[in-house]
Order: C-alpha cells, then structure tokens, then sequence
C-alpha cells in the first residue's frame, strides 16, 4: 500500500476537507470498508434474488385451477393438486396461533405489567429467548412424545400444538416490547382515576398497543406458515382429504414440499415448487400487514 | 428587594387567599424516600378548602414527589414509600387498610404530558365515571356534557364525541384529562406542571380554567412558572431540598418574604 499517494479530499461523499488534516491511511480504510459492506450486501441481494427467481419461474409453471382444487396425486398418476395440502396448512396455522395468542399474550402481559424488575420475570423472560431460538425440530420431538406416542398416532392436533409452541415466544416478546413503549405515565394516569391494575391493562395500556401486538401475531403466523421439521413428526402428510376429527396425518404445505421434492415424478415435483411459491407469497404478504400495523403503532 | 415588577404586576389584587377557609388536606410529619434517598423531610403543610395552593421550587426539591403522595400514585412503584400523615378530611391517606382505588377516585390528577387514553372522546370521559357509577345512558351522556364544559372543552369536541382523543391538539388533550378528571367529582385536583408541555395560548386557557374550577375543588399545583403561581394561586409553598421552606398566602411568599432562600428564589437569584 502506497501511504503517500494523494487521494482527492472529496471522495468519502462529505464536503471537501483539507487533504492535510486526514492521514491518508484513514481513507483508504474507508475506501474498503465501503467496498466491503457494498460485496457483502450484493451477496446477499444475488442469493434472495435468485432463489426468488427460480421459485417463480418453476412455481408459476406449476399453477394451474387443479393446484387449489384438487388432492395430491398417488405416486406415479397424473397431474393432481395439493388443496388438501393448503387446507391441512390452513386449519395447522389457526390451530397453532389460536393456542398461542392467549398464551403469549398473557405472558407478555405478564413481563410488562405485573412482573416489571421481578426475578421470576427475568428467569421467564430469559427461557423464553432460549425457546425463541430452539431448533424446530426439537420441538416437534417434543410433541411427538407428549402428544403422538400416547395418542397412538399423527394428528393435526400434535401439529398444531407443535406450531403454537413455536409461535408463542415470538408473541411473548413483541407483545412485552409493544407494552414497555406505553408511556408510564397513561398507566399512571389510569391508576389516578381509581382504576385498578386488571381495568389500566385492558382498556388503557393493550389498546396502545394494539397495532404492535397483533403485529407480533402476524410474525408469528409468518414463522410458522412455512415451519417443515415440527410437522414431520405430528401432523406428518395424507395424501387425501382429511377427515374431520383431526386425527391421523393432515396433509400440509411443508411436508408435502418435502416429499415431494424428492420424489421423481415430474409432477409431484412441479406441485413442490408452487407450494413453495405459495407459502412464500404467503409471507411476504403477511410481512407487508405487519409492517403496515407497526408503521400505525409507531405514529401513534 | 422582593419580587420582580413582572411578578409583582401578575399578583395585584387577584382573588385574596382566605385564610378562614377549613382545611382539606392536613400533612404532618411526611417522609418520603426512593430506595435509600430521603427526599421529603419532616413536611407539614395545610391546604385550605376551594383555594389554589401551588408548590414552587428549583428541580428537584420534591413538589412533585409531595403531590404524588396526596393519592399514593408513587405506591405503583415498590422502591418508593412514604412515612408519616395525610390527612384528608381527617381520613389518613397513608393508612394500608385505606381502599386506594375509592381514595384515587376522590382525587383528581392532571399530568405534565397530557394523557389521552387510545379510545374516544367520550370513552375518555365516561372512562372514571364507568369505574364506580353505573348510570344509565342519558345520565351518562349528561355527565360527560357537564364535565366537558367546565373543562372549556364542550364547544369544540361536541360534534365529534365519537372521534379519538388522541386527534386533539396537545391544549385540548390537556382539557380533556382535566374533564375527565372532573367527571369523577372528585374532592381535590392536583395538577403535575399541567402547562409545561403548551403554548401559551393553551397555558392561558388552562389558568382560566383552574381560576373557574376553585369554586368546586380543592386545587393543588405544581409550577415551575413563578408567574403561573403568582397568577392563580391563592397559597404558595416554597420547597428546597425536600423541606417546606416557606408556606402562606401567595401575595405575602412573593411580596414580603420570610425567609432568605424564598426571597433568594422569587427574585431569580438561584433556581
């Protein structure tokens, strides 16, 4: 490196300094630290954005009216759809965020309200970070052998389940982090007028934060709508209609993806591709809601 | 040398402090700590039925901390706690055995920032109302008229009741804490620096407002504005330090003070 090599003053895009005043070694160190965060970013953006492509080039090919209204093929026939796949995932999700938004909710509530600077707040809100970034697969072993062992046999109730524990910890910590932003002082303010705690908390301080509550819901269902590795343990696949009870294997989009990717039918794979194509429309789609909710929550 | 001649112009002939007015709120011997710092000691002060007492001072002196004291809003955070007596109506605040929330709702409170609740106008008034009365609608709604009109409030939300109180102007959302403080009927208001965070035009409307509200409650203030106090209090208290340093009609505190550090304070020399 040529430490004396003159290098014109305005280049790291501010005004125009004296050249005399900054050690040239400096801007050559900002020189590569630009090119290095702009490399990393373009690595980045070309491998989203080829994955993006390639999803939709194949997973358009595969749309057709059959995909939304047909079941799975059988190995080895001809065309087919994954409706009870969408479905499966459909009924898997509500299931999961049904039990988990009580749940995280109240515990959220919980760390924010009541057991604001306890010690068993902290001890919670720890295990819940942990649990956050537990491997899913864990947690589908988890409920195979609390739920399916026991009952005997895969279900859409043990997928569920298996889908709300995942989504209860995302619902815990924004609905905690929602609640902190709340002024004090509108706690205060509830407090003067004679209410207690139980009345601030419904009518005053969730009410400020809805937006960024069920901005954390949404998350939530955007984490587990495409959640593979605790399905394959508990809900498992069908490749026909479920019967109503929930009980045996429920078809769904992950695991359908899964298996069919790695089948050799052509068309089985081509279906993998426009659920992939799906699930991820899916979630781009509940990412933009939940942004549109916390942009209200932030102007508030 | 007493007060300035802009303060002294604020005071001239304002409604006289009525010394024979019965006692409301009785403090004797308050302590008040935050964890390990003391910062009230040994504060005995009276605060006289339908008079404006305010609390002056440099920051942190504790006249904020006093007047949280008066509806133990400071009891939402476990460090804080508070020794001695508060008496209102003879009844000791302090007392563990008192209903805090009954006690709450006797007292008004108006904060510095306002504090709309996220819900509508007239949620926002009905909201203490709904607490402890269960009144039926046209009660309800004659309630929240009354009160939206001593808050000066009436003529400019009547048509929009249904409408968030989080839209209205930082002035008006003031105006509609005070109603719905007012709503309650409560006993005594106290007002936390309730002008600090408005323009003057919305302060002068408060002020106006507080003059208009001592017919019916017992009000006290905590400024740092020595000419908000001169212009609507009829008692002054001026702290330091956690001590009441000097307590009386306001004209006497600004005109013809006591004390050294009064003076010291009211002429600008600290604070």
């Amino acid at each position: 490196m040529d430490a004396m090599t003159p290098i014109p003053a305005t280049q790291a895009g501010g005004s125009p300094v004296r050249a005399s005043r900054v050690r040239p070694g400096r801007r050559v160190a900002d020189r590569m630290l630009r090119i290095a965060s702009l490399l990393a970013t373009m690595v980045g953006a070309v491998v989203l954005g080829s994955i993006l492509v390639m999803l939709i080039w194949k997973g358009v090919e595969g749309f057709s009216f059959a995909l939304f209204t047909q079941p799975t093929p059988g190995p080895g026939s001809e065309g087919g759809g994954i409706a009870n796949a969408i479905l499966g995932s459909l009924i898997l999700t509500v299931i999961g965020i049904a039990v988990a938004t009580p749940v995280g909710v109240m515990a959220g509530t919980y760390l924010a309200e009541y057991g604001r600077g306890s010690r068993l707040a902290d001890v919670i809100r720890f295990l819940n970070d942990i649990l956050l970034s537990a491997p899913s697969i864990l947690i589908g072993l988890f409920v195979y052998t609390l739920m399916v062992r026991p009952m005997g046999t895969y279900s859409g109730w043990a997928g569920g389940v298996a889908l709300a524990i995942i989504a209860t910890p995302v619902i815990v910590r924004t609905t905690e982090d929602m609640l902190r932003l709340v002024p004090g002082t509108l706690r205060e303010a509830g407090a003067a007028l004679g209410a207690p705690p139980s009345k601030v908390i419904m009518s005053v301080t969730w009410r400020a934060a809805s937006a960024g509550i069920v901005t954390g819901i949404i998350l939530a269902l955007a984490r587990i709508a495409g959640e593979t590795a605790p399905l394959l343990f508990t809900a498992l696949n069908n490749n026909s209609w479920f019967s109503p009870d929930l009980m045996g294997g429920v078809a769904n989009l992950p695991v359908m993806i899964y298996q069919f990717a790695l089948s050799p039918y052509g068309n089985w794979q081509g279906l993998a591709w426009a659920g992939a194509l799906l699930i991820t429309a899916t979630i781009l789609l509940l990412s933009i809601v939940a942004r549109v909710f916390i942009r209200d929550q932030r102007a508030r | 040398m007493s007060a300035s001649p802009a303060l002294r112009s604020q005071l001239s002939g304002r409604n006289p402090a009525d010394e024979s007015a019965p006692v409301r709120i009785a403090v004797k011997g308050l302590n008040f700590y935050y964890g390990q710092f003391h910062g009230l000691k040994n504060v005995d002060l009276n605060f006289h039925d339908r008079q404006v007492t305010a609390l002056i001072g440099p920051s942190g002196c504790g006249k904020s901390t006093l007047l949280r004291t008066f509806n133990r809003i400071y009891s939402l955070y476990p460090e804080q706690r508070a020794e001695g007596q508060i008496l209102l109506d003879g009844q000791n605040v302090l007392d563990p055995k008192i209903d805090l929330n009954e006690l709450r709702s006797r007292i008004g409170m108006v904060f510095q920032k306002p504090t709309p609740f996220p819900m509508s106008i007239y949620d926002n008034v009905a909201f203490g109302l709904r607490l402890y009365e269960k009144l039926p609608k046209s009660e309800l709604d004659g309630r929240v008229e009354d009160s939206l009109r001593k808050a000066a409030l009436w003529e400019e939300v009547k048509d929009k009741l249904k409408q968030s109180g989080m839209g209205l102007s930082g002035g008006q959302q003031q105006r509609l804490c005070i109603a719905r403080s007012v709503a309650q009927r409560p006993e005594v208001i106290l007002f936390d620096e309730p002008t600090s965070a408005l323009d003057p035009i919305s302060t002068g409307r408060i002020e106006e407002l507080i003059e208009q509200l001592r017919a019916e409650f017992t009000i006290v203030i905590v400024t740092h504005n020595m000419q908000q106090a001169a212009r609507i209090s009829q008692f002054t208290a001026f702290m330091y330090l956690g001590e009441v340093i000097e307590f009386g009609p306001t004209t006497k505190i600004f005109m013809n003070p006591e004390k050294r550090q009064t003076q010291d304070y009211i002429t600008g020399r600290f604070g």
